[in-house]
């Protein structure tokens, strides 16, 4: 039991390295590859009994090296529960990806190399939420972000693929470089790496070092999750990187970054309780998602809005972990996991257009819907779980937040919680909107002439797709079950720091420093939502009109009448064009052509009213990788002086 | 008793849809004084919809040229049964002045079957009314034909083949009209654009002016009268 | 037993009661009402009562066609979302003291199921492949995301008001706002409601599409819009839904601000208790009264005295006065005015 968390990591490396050696062939590659993936997923799941549902910590010294003395020297990994809720999330959409992969990637040259990269991303990934130790934290990031950089350039032929790993790797540097120099002022002032120990140590030595070590690792894990002034990036990287590769990445890479600042704040520093840091993060958040989802509104092509989007989601989550109450924890992880889910769904709905069709510009593609059936239902799913509407999951955790955010803002009497709110709300309807755009401009309207031979992807695709959008409807149907068994262990282990502190060090170990833990773990909330009797509701509606529009015999009647009254007057006419025109779309009375509505300009009216704001927007992303490095070392810079001032 | 239901409704609630089939206007704004506060062709359950797909009477006005010939038809099949199609003013029945001309196509009734004629030249606005009303009869005969071949399907094909022409609804005045040759009216006369949606200031007028007292007694034709 | 009692009592709720009869019948007469107001506010005699019904039915006797290009199942399927969707939002909304499920849904449930309707016609329409209803779309949804912002905070207004009134800072659920007013007098008699009713007021004819706000549905510009391509059944459940939609938004209205006059039925009826079948009788009669005065100030005169905007028009509305007046309610109901 105590192994597992390194065997779950060290599944993902020797796959990784396996392939290398044996992966010329496909069959031994494919072989590697859903084994590789599989084990750790089989392994997190065995670990939901322990550490979710007897709510142990698991920790595991590598070589037996168990501290001595209060100092805690070896290399160490921890499973609390909010490790254990990231690591499934992760290894789920891993095995998705990859099984996805397996008829994706194989028009591809230099297979081999791509598994190998993947693993590589997965298992540091999979190392730095179960990692115990701040150095072995940075190892993984290294790890991550190169892979990461390497696979978005993978398909280097296309354009702006080079371009784009250049931009992530000269930002992604600056932050990984941040988390360095944060974990070395650290360990200057508490000349230890390990977590439990740090979080032990730190909450009493809040001075000037400290405080600018945590602005360090705080804005370097910002560049993992690509929030706000981090977010063209992930634009970039997205719209070059293969379909699965960008699941990795929003779902798994950015759950790195998030992991990381909420593992910093609520267990390391214990600043949450402090209301200019969760401001902070709330503003953070609230920034991020209505930035994000403007600039998604106005691009016009499929990833990249998918892209801006997925930042969008991840400031629904920051918000909500800003909030420091369980609630907001627990409600930031559901959508955190949903985000996950249905994102990783998108995309791969993404890149099952890209890979029928060969491009995923808005403005060129249409009518999909009826050459890619399923596709566009798959499609569907994921759009209305991201834009929240009922029953799927994004609305139970959205839900979730704005009761959250509300309840925040009514408990502490600060009106700034109610703009989260109101952000949170207006920015799920421009979600909506943003696919709404999607689905008229890809799956409905019409379909241009090139892609009449066009087909549904490939079974192998089609099951990633299903398995994602079962679980989408699956965690939307049954919130409660999600929350009690999943977020809301997570949400009282980043709560209650000392429990971590003394599954590590020795119990008693936090409270000779002085720390306690005050946790209100339950909550209540201020509404009512239970889908299963609405959907009841709702499904006994839909029977009952189905049945009355079963029962009016009209349609056949009216399909008799219609072939012989029509004909008549065509064949008077003599041209027979007139009776083709019956089931033609409705021109005026002109014969029917190719005009579909969609694309960029397809919510001109809103655009219109901002387009002061869309104009700025559209000059400040200026794709020159020198400003965007700017922008970061200016939010690093600001990060610091908010934290020099405030703590 | 439902299929009683939906054939008294097919009677009460016409949506008409106004085809332009190079008509000099006069007509159609004839056809928006009816449902002007003055004459309210509402009360009867008219409402101007803009879509073919939703209308159960087809309004064409115009000596139906050959441009917009095959727009005309098309537009008219894309009406759903039950519909009634109606012509208005002389133009569509007989060419009007119109006639001879060299890009003239009509009268409408070579290529479909028209159910009521409203003669004029434009026909005023109680006439059309008239014919409307007419073509409501009319409208829903054709949906009891329907109920009841939906009720003995073996039936059917007896009971709604046959488009009933109905009466005119006001004496023919086409060729009172000084039928001029074809030089006389060059092809500009008749524009030659396609069918068009109802004019786009039907609705705003409807709603907007109340009482336009210029309908009725200004541009009222000697002849077209009320029968 | 009492379970096969209980599921008849939910079916009848359903089926019958604030379920798909009365949302029928009400929606119907209500939209019924508008177009006759319409007319006499413009001198003409206007259609009888009874006309949507006669529309209705006729519409159900028409042939059904569906273009070619056209996704059939999302095309055909996606009204009767829609109208189930519209019925269940209905059933959620109290009656004064009487509400058909407790305990299933709050005010963002119902938020979000407002968006179901919208949604739906939507997808119905992309469906069509019109570029009519192309055009259609794009502007509902601009519609929806205009109407959104000052409708959340109308409800947060409102949530706020209440929660502050009953103790617990926060009060979501929608049945607590009701009963709070019924035993406390309504929230429309507070300083603080008021700029948030009026909001709620103008939002009513922007939600249910009608006149100075339907550039979605410009029948003289963009032939119908979203419903370009529709004609007979699945044209009649759309017609039905948004004739609901009119009765939701009243409702609504009723629920959040007008709560108190249940209150006021009952304590003059029944001497103080609530409940009784004659009360109950009455208390419809009033809710229906209710809606067909709202229906008359904020649909049918907006509609007789203004002309259509343009679509940013109908956004800078929205997102400016509108909103205003919800921020100031909500800013009020903060500091507790």
């Amino acid at each position: 039991m105590t192994h597992f968390p390194i065997l779950a990591i060290m599944a993902y490396f020797l796959g990784a390295f396996l392939i290398v050696i044996f992966g010329r062939n496909r069959g031994v590659r494919n072989t590697l590859g859903f084994l590789a993936t599989a084990c750790p997923l089989v392994l997190m799941i065995a670990l939901v009994k322990p550490v979710i549902l007897s709510g142990q910590t698991i920790a595991y010294w590598m070589g037996g090296r168990e501290p001595a003395g209060g100092y805690a020297i070896g290399i160490a990994l921890e499973v609390d529960a909010l490790g254990l809720f990231f690591g499934l999330l992760i290894a789920t959409a891993v095995f998705v990806a990859m099984l996805y992969s397996f008829s994706y990637m194989s028009h591809d040259d230099n297979e081999p190399q791509y598994y190998t990269l993947f693993l590589m991303l997965c298992g540091g990934v999979m190392g730095l939420v179960l990692s115990g130790d701040l150095f072995n934290m940075f190892i993984m990031i290294e790890i991550l972000t190169f892979a990461a950089v390497a696979l978005t350039a993978f398909r280097n032929t296309a354009t702006g693929a080079l371009e784009a790993a250049f931009k992530y790797l000269v930002v992604g540097s600056i932050g990984s470089s941040c988390i360095l120099a944060g974990t070395i002022m650290l360990y200057a002032q508490a000349h230890t790496l390990n977590f439990a120990q740090l979080a032990a140590f730190l909450p009493g030595h809040l001075n000037r070092a400290t405080v600018i070590a945590y602005a360090l690792l705080f804005i370097g894990f910002c560049t993992k999750a690509f929030l706000v002034p981090f977010h063209p990036l992930a634009a970039d990287a997205h719209g070059a990187a293969p379909a699965p590769v960008s699941v990795l990445i929003s779902g798994v890479l950015t759950k790195s970054g998030l992991y990381g600042i909420i593992r910093l704040s609520y267990i390391l520093f214990r600043t949450m309780n402090l209301g200019t840091v969760q401001f902070w993060l709330v503003f953070l958040g609230s920034v991020s998602m209505f930035v994000c989802v403007t600039m998604a509104l106005a691009q016009h092509d499929f990833k990249r809005l998918l892209a801006f989007h997925s930042i969008s989601q991840i400031g629904y989550v920051l918000t909500a972990a800003g909030l420091a109450t369980a609630l907001g924890v627990s409600s930031g992880l559901y959508h955190a996991m949903n985000h996950t889910l249905f994102k990783g769904l998108l995309f791969l709905c993404a890149g099952a257009v890209l890979h029928e069709t060969g491009t995923t510009d808005l403005d060129r593609l249409g009518g999909l819907s009826k050459k890619m059936p399923q596709t566009t239902v798959l499609f569907l799913i994921g759009a209305f779980s991201i834009s929240g509407v009922p029953p799927f999951n994004g609305f139970a955790s959205k839900w979730l937040i704005y009761q959250a955010t509300y309840q925040k803002a009514v408990e502490s009497g600060n009106i700034g919680f109610l703009f989260a709110t109101i952000t949170a709300l207006v920015t799920s309807t421009m979600t909506l909107a943003s696919f709404v755009k999607v689905t008229q401009s890809v799956f409905f309207g019409q379909l241009p002439k090139e892609y009449e031979n066009v087909k549904e992807v490939s079974l192998g695709m089609r099951l990633a797709m299903g398995i994602l959008a079962l679980l989408c409807i699956l965690t939307g149907l049954f919130p409660g079950f999600v929350t009690t068994y999943l977020t809301e262990p997570a949400a009282r282990a980043a709560l209650g720091a000392n429990s971590y502190i003394n599954a590590m060090m020795g119990s008693g170990y936090a409270e000779s420093f002085g720390l306690a833990d005050t946790l209100p773990v339950r909550f209540v909330s201020a509404g009512v939502w239970s889908p299963i009797s609405w959907l009841c509701v709702l499904m006994i509606m839909l029977l009952g009109v189905c049945i009355v529009a079963v029962a009016s015999r009209y349609d056949q009647v009216s399909a008799l009448a219609a072939s012989e009254a029509v004909p008549a007057p065509a064949a008077r006419y003599g041209s027979g064009s007139a009776a083709e025109g019956k089931y033609e779309l409705f021109y005026g009375g002109e014969e029917a052509v190719y005009s579909q509505v969609g694309g960029e300009d397809l919510f001109w009216g809103f655009k219109h009213n901002w387009r002061g704001y869309f104009r700025f927007m559209h000059e400040l992303h200026s794709g020159i990788v020198n400003d965007y490095a700017l922008w970061a070392v200016v939010a690093l810079a600001l990060a610091m002086l908010y934290a020099m001032v405030i703590l | 008793m439902f299929e009683k239901l939906i054939s008294e409704s097919a009677g009460k609630s016409p949506w008409l849809f106004h085809i332009n089939a190079g008509s000099c206007n006069g007509c159609d704004i004839e056809l928006v004084a009816v449902l002007t506060p003055r004459f309210d062709a509402e009360r009867l359950g008219f409402r101007l919809t803009g879509s073919p797909r939703q209308a159960d009477i087809v309004v064409v006005t115009g000596p139906v040229t050959k441009q917009s010939l095959p727009r005309v038809l098309r537009a008219i099949s894309q009406v759903p049964e039950p519909r009634c199609i109606v012509t208005m003013g002389s133009c569509p029945q007989s060419g009007n002045v119109f006639r001879g001309s060299y890009s003239i196509a009509g009268p409408l009734s070579k290529y479909v079957d028209v159910d009521v004629d409203v003669a004029g030249c434009a026909p005023k606005p109680e006439a059309v009314i008239d014919g409307l009303a007419l073509a409501l009869k009319i409208l829903q005969e054709k949906s009891a034909k329907r109920s009841k071949a939906a009720k003995a399907p073996a039936a059917k094909a007896e009971a709604t083949a046959p488009e009933t022409k109905a009466a005119e609804a006001a004496p023919e005045k086409a060729e009172a009209a000084p039928a001029e040759p074809a030089a006389s009216t060059p092809a500009e006369a008749a524009p030659t654009t396609a069918a068009e949606a109802p004019a786009p200031e039907t609705e705003a007028q409807v709603s907007e002016v109340p009482a336009p007292e210029a309908a009725a007694p200004a541009s009222e034709p000697a002849e077209g009268g009320n029968n | 037993m009492t379970v096969i009692l209980d599921g008849l009592k939910y079916l009848a709720y359903i089926l019958i009661f604030p379920g798909f009869l009365f949302c029928f019948l009400s929606g119907m007469l209500l939209c019924g009402i508008d177009r006759k107001l319409v007319a006499r506010m413009q001198k003409r005699v206007g259609p009888p009562i009874l006309q949507p019904f006669y529309d209705f039915f006729k519409l159900l006797g028409k042939e059904t066609i569906v273009p070619s290009a056209a996704n059939r199942t999302v095309f055909l399927l996606a009204p009767l979302v829609g109208l189930a969707a519209q019925v269940v939002l209905q059933l959620f909304i109290p009656i004064f003291s009487f509400s058909a499920f407790r305990g299933v849904a709050d005010v963002i449930v119902i938020l979000y199921l407002l968006l179901i309707p919208a949604l739906s016609v939507i997808l119905g329409a992309a469906a069509s492949g019109s570029p009519y209803a192309g055009v259609g779309l794009s502007r509902e949804m601009v519609t929806v995301l205009a109407v959104e912002l000052p409708l959340v905070l109308v409800l947060l207004a409102v949530a706020k008001t209440v929660g502050n009134a009953i103790g617990s800072g926060l009060c979501f659920s929608l049945t607590d706002i009701v009963r709070y007013q019924v035993r406390n007098g309504s929230l429309i008699t507070r300083l603080s409601m008021l700029p948030a009713a009026a909001a709620m007021l103008l939002i009513i004819p922007g939600e249910t599409g009608s006149h100075p706000f339907d550039a979605a549905e410009a029948e003289t510009e963009i032939c119908e819009g979203m419903l370009a391509e529709y004609s007979g059944k699945p044209l009649a459940v759309y017609k039905l839904s948004s004739a609901v939609k009119l009765l939701t938004m009243t409702t609504l209205f009723v629920a959040l601000f007008l709560g108190g006059i249940g209150g006021g039925i009952d304590r003059v009826l029944m001497g103080g208790t609530a409940g009784g079948s004659i009360a109950f009788l009455i208390e419809i009669a009033v809710l229906f009264l209710l809606c067909a005065l709202l229906v008359a100030v904020c649909v049918s005169l907006v509609h007789a005295v203004t002309a259509r905007l343009r679509i940013e028009q109908i956004f800078k509305y929205y997102w400016t006065v509108v909103t205003g007046l919800a921020a100031l309610s909500l800013v009020m109901a903060w500091y507790g005015l």
